[in-house]
């Protein structure tokens, strides 16, 4: 089961490499929201109920609810739907994914270590990998701002992986996860559209040599 | 720690509270009281190395280094009272509680004993690092704060992962500096190469090295100027520390000849971007933000050479943390006689403020490691160790580089001091008092150039040895 979930996760991470709608961006990261909470709850039934419900309760209302929700909220609010047809092709970008896909699986095949969870290691990198081709490739802020999102789920799926053993490490990540997001978000949906305009990163050059 | 942390919070909401600027001041005091309290109960009641709240341990690194930090935030904020005295009552205060809240982080990243906890705080200086960027509420610190935000994340969020790597390499247990030690020494090398790597580029932000540096210079440039001051010593110390206490980890294992390569590459790229960086900005803030990168680069080749190179990449971070928030003091009252930083423009200074010029011309001798600077002490023993390690290569490199660094920071302050100024250009007085107290943590790092304390060196001694 849990092997399948993480199949979907890197299928939607292929999918992310090759849309361009924003609309599909919020999906994807809403979808993401949603396998991120039946690993937790597969992987982490062991922890106690405390601990188990804190990190579903947070891993449902933000990564499955709020966050997508802000993100609608911003496609809305600032009418952009697509990536900037100046950026890379969809044909370029897949291909780097597809590049990114194999040099992480190759990575954690090659050193398939017994203490580290391989295939939730090689998604993990994958989705880190994905986050920042995401980030260099596209040219508009939002993607920029989905990139990140698809690496902290990235980090999320990793430490469920050693949450049972270490679950300070999971809360005190998901409590600064949900700041710092909650922090961004909030940022670009009240200030960033108002005073710099939300087209493109062009617009961020002013600070410079 | 943990009556620390809630008295010094106290000191920071009681500056969000203040009805007006004078009682600012004396939440300040309060919360100076208590910083320089916890200083002298560590250095006089001999707790060095001693446990507190589970996660934090009053080791010599952190002792060191937050002894500077009490020193630097309380220069920073008498500066920053008079460099923000037109200000609004209701920013004043907000950036008062935040550079407040910012020191109280970066003392928590000194004092954590624990991977995890190191990475919560530096992420909290994230976010007080990132309301003091947007102080000015312009459309270029709104930039410069979303970009900080933004990369810092980022990188932050890679380093995460790297600590997540490292943690199951160690197999569970306890996150401790002292345990990891233990258990990473039979790791897989390539997961623990791995995890360096991780942890490497996301810090470099905080440490303001190569790859994720561009966001330090920004946030300097940005930031209020006394500001500048903290987050250009205080926090790069913080990230250097961090990246230290795992270069530490590192040392146990097999792996350790490689990550000290990694550092001396980082370390080169980060040396050579600031020397060329140095010569194309127009902006005072800036150059001393290459100034930085620069330096601390020097610092990461250091600990890439191992033996007495780490020694001397430990005493280079601390007398740099003296002469660069001196110097970022100094361009504060710059901006208060100029009303601006653009290097082509500003100009005679040595006119308008003789005490300032001086402090800029002494800081440029002390900068660039000519003596009687401890940057000398400390560029002389890198290269010793450069020599002893047979890498001409890189002292050749090195030197080439420290001399466009030398052109460039000599040209830019000697034009400041001596060029004609602009027609169009009103100067305003300087205070000439503020430009003594910048100058003074000059005369102190000087001082440490020309004589270090037996226990001074033997403190640096006990951190660097691996």
């Amino acid at each position: 089961m849990i092997l399948s979930l993480t199949i979907l996760y890197v299928l939607t991470l292929i999918y992310l490499s090759i849309t361009e709608r924003f609309r599909n961006y919020a999906s994807i990261i809403a979808l993401q929201g949603w396998i991120l909470l039946a690993v937790a709850l597969l992987r982490l039934h062991a922890l106690n109920w405390a601990e188990l419900g804190f990190i579903l309760a947070e891993t449902l209302l933000f990564k499955g609810i709020i966050v997508p929700k802000i993100l609608f909220a911003v496609i809305r609010r600032t009418k952009i739907n697509r990536v900037r047809t100046s950026g890379s092709s969809q044909a370029h970008s897949l291909l780097l994914s597809l590049a990114a896909l194999a040099a992480s699986a190759s990575v954690s095949y090659y050193v398939a270590d017994p203490s580290v969870n391989m295939v939730f290691f090689g998604v993990a990198l994958y989705s880190l990998l994905s986050g920042l081709i995401l980030i260099v490739l596209r040219s508009r802020i939002f993607s920029h701002m989905v990139g990140f999102l698809v690496i902290e789920n990235g980090v999320f799926l990793f430490s469920t992986a050693i949450g049972v053993e270490m679950p300070l490490l999971i809360n005190t990540a998901i409590l600064l996860d949900i700041l710092i997001s909650v922090l961004m978000l909030g940022m670009f949906l009240t200030k960033i559209d108002h005073e710099i305009h939300v087209d493109d990163a062009d617009a961020l050059t002013n600070v410079k040599d | 720690m943990i009556i620390y942390f809630l008295l010094s919070l106290a000191g920071a909401a009681l500056a969000l509270a203040a009805r007006s600027k004078r009682f600012i001041a004396l939440a300040g005091l309060f919360f100076f009281a208590v910083q320089f309290g916890l200083a002298g109960l560590l250095l006089g009641g001999g707790r060095t190395g001693e446990t507190s709240a589970l996660f934090f341990r009053f080791d010599e690194s952190g002792l060191l280094f937050y002894c500077l930090l009490c020193v630097v935030g309380a220069f920073v904020f008498v500066h920053s009272k008079a460099y923000l005295k037109e200000n609004p009552l209701k920013e004043y205060r907000l950036y008062f509680c935040l550079l407040m809240l910012l020191q109280t982080a970066i003392a928590g990243v000194y004092f954590s004993d624990n991977i995890a906890v190191t990475w919560i705080f530096l992420e909290a200086t994230t976010l007080c690092a990132a309301g003091i960027i947007y102080h000015r509420r312009t459309a270029q610190t709104l930039e410069a704060t979303w970009k900080y935000i933004f990369v810092c994340s980022t990188g932050i969020a890679m380093a995460y992962l790297g600590i997540l790597l490292l943690c199951s390499v160690a197999e569970g247990g306890s996150l401790s500096y002292g345990a990891l030690a233990e258990r990473l020494r039979t790791g897989n090398p390539l997961y623990l190469k791995i995890a360096f790597l991780l942890i490497l580029s996301g810090y470099s932000c905080k440490m303001e090295i190569f790859p994720l540096y561009t966001i330090g210079v920004d946030a300097n440039f940005a930031a209020p100027s006394p500001a500048s001051a903290l987050i250009s010593t205080g926090l790069v110390n913080a990230g250097f520390l961090a990246i230290f206490r795992v270069y530490r980890l590192m040392a146990e294992t097999d792996i350790f000849g490689w990550v000290r390569s990694v550092l001396l590459i980082v370390g080169l790229l980060s040396l050579a971007i600031g020397a060329l960086f140095l010569r194309r900005t127009n902006n005072y803030k800036r150059f001393l933000s290459y100034s930085t990168v620069e330096n601390m680069g020097i610092v990461a080749i250091g600990l890439g050479i191992g033996g007495i190179g780490v020694w001397a990449a430990l005493f280079h971070a601390v007398c740099h943390t003296l002469v660069k928030s001196s110097l970022f003091l100094q361009m504060a009252v710059v901006r208060q006689v100029y009303d601006g930083y653009r290097i082509n423009r500003l100009g005679d200074y040595l006119s308008i403020n003789k005490v300032g010029a001086v402090g800029l011309l002494l800081g440029t001798v002390v900068v660039l490691a000519f003596p009687p600077s401890p940057l000398f002490l400390s560029e002389l023993m890198v290269f010793r160790g450069i020599f002893a390690a047979g890498k001409w290569w890189l002292a050749l490199v090195m030197l080439l580089l420290l001399c466009i660094v030398v052109y460039s920071i000599c040209a830019r302050i000697i034009k400041l001091c001596y060029q004609p100024n602009q027609d169009e250009l009103h100067p305003s007085r300087a205070d000439r008092a503020l430009s003594w107290s910048a100058l003074a943590l000059l005369i102190a790092a000087m001082v440490l150039g020309l004589w270090q304390p037996a226990p001074f060196r033997e403190l640096i001694t006990v951190i660097a040895t691996l």
